[in-house]
């Protein structure tokens, strides 16, 4: 017995990392060359790098049932091969079963970018570390935020441009995800109350272009066909945004001229749109959300389990506005999706025990 | 003589039953045809109004929330419906969609108007949908097809039912009862006609005909029985006659001894079965002495007595049933004696003549008659008539000796 201890002590002191690094795997909805989501996983992946955590990651390429199979394919690896933790999302309401799935395996998952909201799908998971024992919470970005911030800043936009037509109130239109993914509708919920707030505003239409610019592109010219006194353009993710304007210059309107366009999503082409003016209003960094759900694994990992002070599930907010200078500061910072200047062991409770409550807010990583 | 071929009963009604039954199939059939028409057409377009009107609410929502790919695959499953040949949609804000087949737009359009979804007023989109005639044809010629299909079967299975009825029922039974009538020969007369009908089958036509035929068949027995009946009574009867006629043409009907006739006969058959078994056979003739003076002077009547009370005392003094007496002449009898030599015969000659002048004596008192008789024996070789003779012979001696004597003597 001896021995043994001293043997394994001298493999602790030779190989720390090896043996003692925690491993995540990430199922990632998206695909490997889209913007949004390139982006979260090379942040996650430079916040692994800061928490020595070996990470990997599995697209889905957007066709969501491939998410099972890839979670198949981690529950059938040996044991000794295993994650120790998964974190998954659940676009398209795929979060259940996938919960399922590693629960019956035996490893332990987090949700993030969005979690458990439906009652049908509650129904179903209960609440963290109760029916599905592995699944240790969530780490949502308040996606209202998105929303409610664009809208706003875009009605500001329309209202200063006197963009109000006869009848004195601002046409708007509204080009969503998808009816099926919370984060979609919490945007959406965003939307609509800033346009409550507003008073002058006459939401025209809400559709949904399944986050695709080419069905964008489709709809959109039914859409100002239909409504030739909208002016104001809100549009879920930075994609939509730039098919509806493609339309708008097509129809031989001049995007932030005679119609204003809003979008969410920090994409170095939105980012782009911004500085240029075309887009009126842009919202982002809660690409970083995996980056601070590895942060929260970490501390959970090693003994500061966030259950204690957050809660298990963690409605977080991460959402900002961009203005122009925003832009060229993010530009220059992230551009090349490098995130590597950035330290992520700062936001570990584990870390830094003075730490009480973590901000996960994008703003202070701008500034 | 080809209007006497014979053709079943069975077979010559089962064509007229299917001849009939066709007519009625193909009337029925007929206004099948027309209800049929009225009823397809008024369920095709009932269809194609419906598939209209189901199809509105959901193109609208799929318009109002911008779904082209949605309105193609709506247009395409309407399209796919047997009863549409072509579909096109135009939105208000100009995109037009169409599927199926642009060649059957010659027809009528039904035009739907869509309004928006969850608001009845406005319009959004119109749709317009051509049928396809050659659904519509198809479709009538199933539902005929269909009901000509059922028609037939059923009028073909109807009259194999009726044939195989006829055939069990009727045409068996008949030709069973023809074949009966056509074997019915005297001596099976009595052989009752039996039909193997199915069992349970109640009373009919056919029973009534076998029910004739067996009160036929005993009608004609019992009618045979009184013939044979009636056959036996004239036969006694005419026995009885011929039997009259016989004794008529053999006795003597004022003796009752045999006449001349039977004499004839019966001497020769005694003289045969004398010669076959050597026996002795003897013959006495006689003849009533003066028996023409009697008759004279007493009259015939008493002559006629005179022969009777002979003719009776010959049979009380001779032996019965093997001596006989025939009365040969007007007076004159003879006497066969079978089994009798000449001395035996000659002294029943002499008793017989003692005793009819005794009777007659007795018959007669005052008056006396005698008479004389001739004996003689055959003598093998001799026929009857030299045998009489000789007998006849000595009766003419016996009455020239004197009468009253007998000739030869002891």
């Amino acid at each position: 017995m001896k021995r043994l201890a001293g043997l394994l002590a001298l493999l602790l002191f030779v190989f720390p990392s090896l043996v003692w690094a925690m491993s995540v795997a990430f199922i990632n909805p998206g695909k490997s060359d889209e913007a949004y989501w390139l982006t979260a996983t090379k942040a996650m992946e430079a916040a692994a790098k800061d928490l020595d955590i070996r990470f990997e990651v599995f697209y889905a390429e957007r066709q969501h049932p491939r998410v099972f199979e890839l979670a198949r394919q981690i529950v059938a690896r040996p044991v000794a091969d295993r994650p120790d933790y998964v974190v998954i999302t659940n676009d398209y309401a795929t979060g259940p079963e996938l919960l399922r799935l590693f629960d019956a395996a035996g490893i332990k998952t987090f949700l993030a970018y969005s979690g458990i909201s439906e009652p049908v799908e509650r129904a179903v998971t209960g609440q963290p570390r109760e029916h599905f024992k592995g699944w240790l919470g969530s780490l949502e970005p308040r996606a209202q935020e998105a929303g409610y911030l664009t809208a706003k800043a875009l009605i500001q936009q329309g209202r200063r441009a006197q963009a109000q037509a006869a009848d004195g109130r601002l046409h708007f239109l509204a080009i969503s995800g998808d009816r099926s993914t919370p984060a979609s509708n919490r945007r959406g919920e965003g939307m609509r109350r800033a346009v409550a707030e507003a008073g002058d505003v006459v939401l025209e239409q809400e559709i949904f272009s399944g986050w695709n610019r080419a069905k964008a592109v489709e709809q959109s010219e039914w859409l100002f066909q239909r409504y030739p006194l909208a002016r104001l353009v809100w549009a879920g993710n930075d994609q939509m945004a730039f098919g509806a304007m493609q339309v708008w210059e097509k129809r031989g309107g001049k995007p932030g001229k005679d119609a204003w366009f809003s979008a969410v999503n920090a994409s170095p082409e939105a980012m782009a749109a911004l500085k240029s003016g075309r887009l009126a209003a842009l919202a982002g960094g809660h690409f970083i959300c995996g980056a601070w759900a590895l942060v929260m694994l970490y501390d959970y990992d090693h003994g500061r389990d966030f259950a204690e002070a957050e809660g298990v599930e963690v409605n977080q907010s991460m959402f900002t506005l961009f203005s122009q200078k925003d832009a060229d500061r993010f530009m220059v910072r992230f551009g090349q999706l490098h995130f590597d200047q950035v330290n992520f062991r700062r936001f570990s409770k584990a870390l830094n025990p003075k730490l009480k409550r973590y901000d996960f807010n994008f703003r202070q990583l701008l500034d | 003589m080809s209007a006497s071929l014979f053709r079943p009963i069975a077979t010559t009604l089962i064509r007229s039953v299917f001849l009939w039954a066709t007519l009625c199939a193909l009337a029925i059939g007929s206004i099948q045809a027309a209800y049929s028409y009225i009823h397809v057409q008024d369920r095709f377009e009932l269809a194609v109004r419906e598939i209209g009107q189901t199809n509105v609410p959901l193109l609208s929502v799929s318009i109002w929330d911008i779904e082209p790919e949605a309105i193609r695959r709506q247009l395409e499953v309407i399209a796919a419906r047997p009863e549409i040949g072509y579909v096109s949609l135009t939105v208000t804000t100009g995109q037009t969609f169409s599927a199926g087949d642009k060649g059957l737009t010659n027809d009528r359009p039904r035009h739907f108007d869509i309004p928006p979804p969850g608001r009845p007023v406005g319009v959004i989109g119109n749709l317009e949908i051509f049928e396809n005639p050659a659904a519509f044809y198809r479709e009538l010629i199933y539902t005929l097809g269909v009901a000509s299909l059922g028609y037939g079967v059923l009028t073909l299975l109807i009259c194999t039912l009726i044939a195989y009825l006829l055939k069990r029922d009727l045409e068996r039974p008949l030709r069973r009862v023809a074949q009966f009538a056509s074997e019915l020969t005297p001596n099976r007369l009595t052989i009752p006609l039996e039909l193997a009908r199915s069992p349970g089958h109640g009373r009919d036509e056919i029973d009534l005909v076998v029910e004739g035929f067996s009160v036929l068949q005993s009608g004609i027995n019992s009618h045979i029985a009184n013939l044979d009946e009636q056959v036996a009574q004239r036969t006694a009867e005419l026995e009885s006659a011929l039997a009259a006629i016989h004794r008529l043409s053999t006795i003597d009907p004022l003796t009752g001894c045999f006449n001349r006739r039977l004499f004839n006969e019966r001497i020769q058959e005694e003289l045969d079965r004398a010669i076959r078994y050597q026996r002795a056979l003897a013959v006495i003739f006689c003849d009533i002495d003066h028996f023409k003076r009697i008759n004279d002077t007493c009259g015939h009547l008493l002559g006629d007595q005179v022969l009777q009370e002979a003719a009776e005392c010959f049979r009380r003094e001779l032996r019965g049933h093997i001596d006989w007496v025939a009365r040969y002449g007007g007076e004159e009898f003879v006497i066969v004696l079978p089994e009798t030599s000449l001395p035996a015969a000659i002294a029943t000659a002499e008793r017989l003549r003692l005793a009819l002048t005794e009777s007659m004596a007795t018959l007669l008192p005052g008056l006396t008659v005698t008479a004389s008789f001739g004996v003689t024996q055959h003598v093998p070789g001799e026929t009857v008539q030299e045998l009489l003779q000789r007998a006849d012979n000595l009766l003419y001696a016996a009455k020239a000796a004197g009468r009253n004597q007998t000739l030869p003597r002891l």
